[in-house]
Parts: structure tokens; sequence; C-alpha cells
């Protein structure tokens, strides 16, 4: 059916630097330096994400590592026309933190059980030690945009790394409506961000 | 074919919440179903953001170990694709009368590159989308074009052939129904029309690559979520000559 390339949000470049995607280019051909650049942009990323997720910041360290060789290993297989390098870099840590949170799930269930009592809390708590950044501020407006339903659904999975099932579970909701609750949220969330509000 | 059970996957499937054989199958599903695989590049944008929200430091001995560790990684190689197609090619024919103007003003340029738009923010957005247009105004062969849309509103394109880069910046805006979207089409010279994204409300957005051999902008009303063919009752074109 439809095949729009949406969200348009402009890439942010810096002049001095190249864009990411000159400097994923520059990756691809074994550009060590090029590199060096790119875990600068990309590793808070990385590193916070998957921190929010295992919260074990040793872990997290460790599966940043295993994301920033990954990226440098399958460099050449990025294909700008799929998708942003941030959201193929950012992919691939939510994945490898998933992956982790379900093959360490004995470890992890206790941490992850209180996570999950208080995930919109602790959200705040974060935003809340960064409101200098716009961007977190957007992204907490644009959450506080959705229905509790749909806010849980997808902070629950996303930040908690559960899967729908158990983010179910935890509402006390049916599997259809979780599924559906994740998709319009995220298209409101999708919506919501795209809006410069200018 | 798709039927509603299988799109609402998309959700659980970017936040990374199905089971393993769930995963399985809908990236089956997702090889053959084009609107569903739109639809999860445009919500991981979306998960982009809620991760780039949490971003912190990590701890500086990282990147020593990681520099370390890919000067002892080999790369994959690249995919060798054959000859490959254009990226969004949305065919649309256009009646030549409706678009005579175009004609004459048509640009024949050779190579059209993938149109890559890159979709996430920084901090400091606002400022740096007035570096990126300074950068793009202060190109030797930078262009404006502007139009009025036929919904409402203006359309202006400020755009520089040699970096194959334009921004695309749209103000005034009628507020669409809930169930309504702009389009935003770039328009070859064989007058195909490529989706570029969609838009709510006034934005700028850079276009990356692929500006070469474009000869207009279209701007459309679609119904949500986004339409392959352009509605030509609601459709301006801005020459882009």
């Amino acid at each position: 059916m439809s095949e729009e390339t949406a969200l348009p949000w402009p890439r942010v470049v810096d002049p001095s630097a190249g864009s990411p995607a000159d400097l994923m280019a520059r990756v691809a051909r074994g550009d060590a330096d090029a590199f060096a650049q790119l875990y600068d942009l990309m590793a808070p990323r990385v590193y916070g994400l998957i921190r929010r997720v295992l919260r074990n910041p040793a872990l997290s360290e460790e599966v940043t590592q295993e994301v920033m060789v990954e990226v440098w290993r399958t460099a050449t297989r990025y294909d700008a026309d799929r998708g942003s390098l941030a959201s193929w870099i950012l992919t691939m840590a939510h994945r490898r933190a998933i992956d982790r949170v379900r093959s360490e799930q004995s470890s992890a269930d206790r941490e992850q059980a209180v996570a999950a009592a208080s995930s919109i809390t602790e959200y705040d708590e974060v935003a809340e030690a960064v409101t200098t950044n716009l961007e977190v501020e957007q992204v907490r407006h644009c959450l506080s945009s959705l229905t509790e339903l749909q806010r849980e659904s997808v902070t629950l999975a996303y930040y908690g790394g559960y899967s729908y099932r158990e983010v179910a579970e935890l509402l006390d909701a049916k599997l259809a409506t979780i599924k559906a609750r994740m998709r319009d949220g995220l298209i409101r969330l999708r919506d919501c961000l795209g809006v410069t509000g200018r | 074919m798709t039927t509603p059970e299988v799109h609402a996957l998309t959700g659980p499937y970017v936040l990374n919440a199905l089971p393993e054989d769930e995963r399985t199958g809908f990236e089956a599903h997702l090889a053959d179903c084009q609107s569903c695989s739109a639809e999860v590049a445009e919500l991981r944008e979306a998960t982009t953001k809620l991760g780039t929200a949490v971003a912190a430091d990590p701890p500086p001995a990282l990147k020593a170990r990681v520099l370390a560790e890919i000067a002892s990684t080999r790369q994959l190689p690249p995919l060798v694709k054959p000859e490959a197609p254009a990226p969004v090619p949305i065919r649309r024919k256009f009646n030549r009368r409706s678009f005579f103007s175009l004609a004459a003003a048509g640009l024949a340029v050779a190579g059209a590159g993938g149109i890559a738009i890159d979709q996430y923010r920084e901090n400091s957005r606002t400022r740096q989308e007035n570096e990126q247009l300074a950068a793009l105004l202060a190109e030797s062969d930078a262009q404006t074009v502007r139009g009025n849309l036929k919904s409402g509103g203006q359309a202006t394109v400020v755009m520089s052939p040699a970096k194959d880069r334009a921004i695309v910046l749209l103000h005034n805006l009628p507020k669409l129904p809930a169930d309504k979207t702009y389009q935003v089409w770039l328009m070859d010279k064989s007058r195909d029309m490529h989706s570029v994204g969609l838009a709510t409300t006034d934005q700028s957005k850079l276009i990356q690559g692929g500006i070469v051999g474009k000869i207009a902008l279209g701007v459309t009303v679609e119904n949500k979520p986004g339409a392959t063919e352009p509605t030509l009752t609601t459709a301006t074109v801005i020459p882009m000559a």
C-alpha cells in the first residue's frame, strides 16, 4: 500500500564534521578515526538506552561495547534509505539489551519488577535531571499526550524490556488490547514528535 | 492481505516486545508488506527518540576498549547489489497537459540518488535548523522557490543541486482533520512522484540526496497514513527551477 518515507525530521548536521551518513560511509571503508567520531556521537545514546533497560552499569557497559563493535563490523550493511543512522544503531542496542534481559531473566527479574512498578515516576526523574535537553522535554511532553494505557504499554516494553505478554499481565489487559495500544501509542508519539509547534 | 491483527504487530515489533517465534513470523510478513515496513520505519524513528531521551555518558574508559577491539575486528564485506532499483519508485504518470508549465520548467539533470531523510532531533534543534538553512543559502548555487498551497499556507524550497540537498519549509498550514495528513513529494523528470514524508503542521524538513533530477515539489492532502499516489485534486506543484 503506502510507501511513504515519513517522520520528516531534519537531520542535524555538524557542518565541520560532515553528516552522520558521511561519517558512516567512512566507517564502512574502515576509517577508525571516523569511527571514533561516530562513537562520540552515538555511544551516549547507546549506553543510556541499554542502561535504562538493563540497569546494571557493568553489564550495560559490556553490552554497549558489543553494540559499538557490531556497528563497526556491520557498517557496510547500513542502508540510509531504510532509516536514520541513530535509528539503526539504537534498534541494534535495544535488541541486544532485550536479548540480555531475556537470557539473564533470573538475575534481572527482581530489578525489573521494581522498575516496572515505577516506570513513569522514574521516567520523570530521568527527564528532570536533564531539563536543558529540548529533546527530552519534547519526548516527555509527547509521552504525556498518550493515554495512560498507551504510555504504560510503550514504556514498559521499551524502557522496561517486557514482552507484550508480560506487559498485558502487568497492566491486567487483554493481549490484543496491549498490542493495539503499543501501536497506536507509538503512532501518536510519532505524530506528536513530528510537530515543531512553530 | 494485511489483516488488522498482523498489522497491529508493528507496535510490539519495534518495541522488541514480541517473543522470538512471533518476531520471526512477523519479519516474514514484513518482507511482503510494504505498508508494514514503512510503518515500522516510522515507528522506529519514534522509539529512537525515546532512546535518545535517556542518553547518558558512558564511562570514559569504554571508548579506549571499543577502539582497541575494533582495531582487531574485521568488517563484513558490503552486500553487492545487482543494479539497485530506485529507492521509492512510486509511479504515477502525470497528465501532460496538467503539468504543461512544469514541462516548460523541466530540468534535465541525470542521476537521482537515494532520498535519505534522517529523522532524529538533537539538542538545540532549532538553532541547528537555522544553521542548516544558513549553510544551504550560502551555497553558490542555492535557489529558493515558493508557492501558495491549494490547501492553504505556503511551501518554500531552498535547494543546492551541487550539494544534492534541500530544505522544505511549510508555513501557515491549516490544521487538518485528525484522519488527514499533508504529504510532500518530489517529482522527477518523467513526472513520477516520490513521497518524501508526511507533515501535520508547519515544519522544516531537510532532504539529503535525490534532489538532483527532481523538477518539482508537490504537496497533497491525503488520508492517514499517507498515500502511495498523490491525490491530484489536492495537489499543489511548485516547479523547482
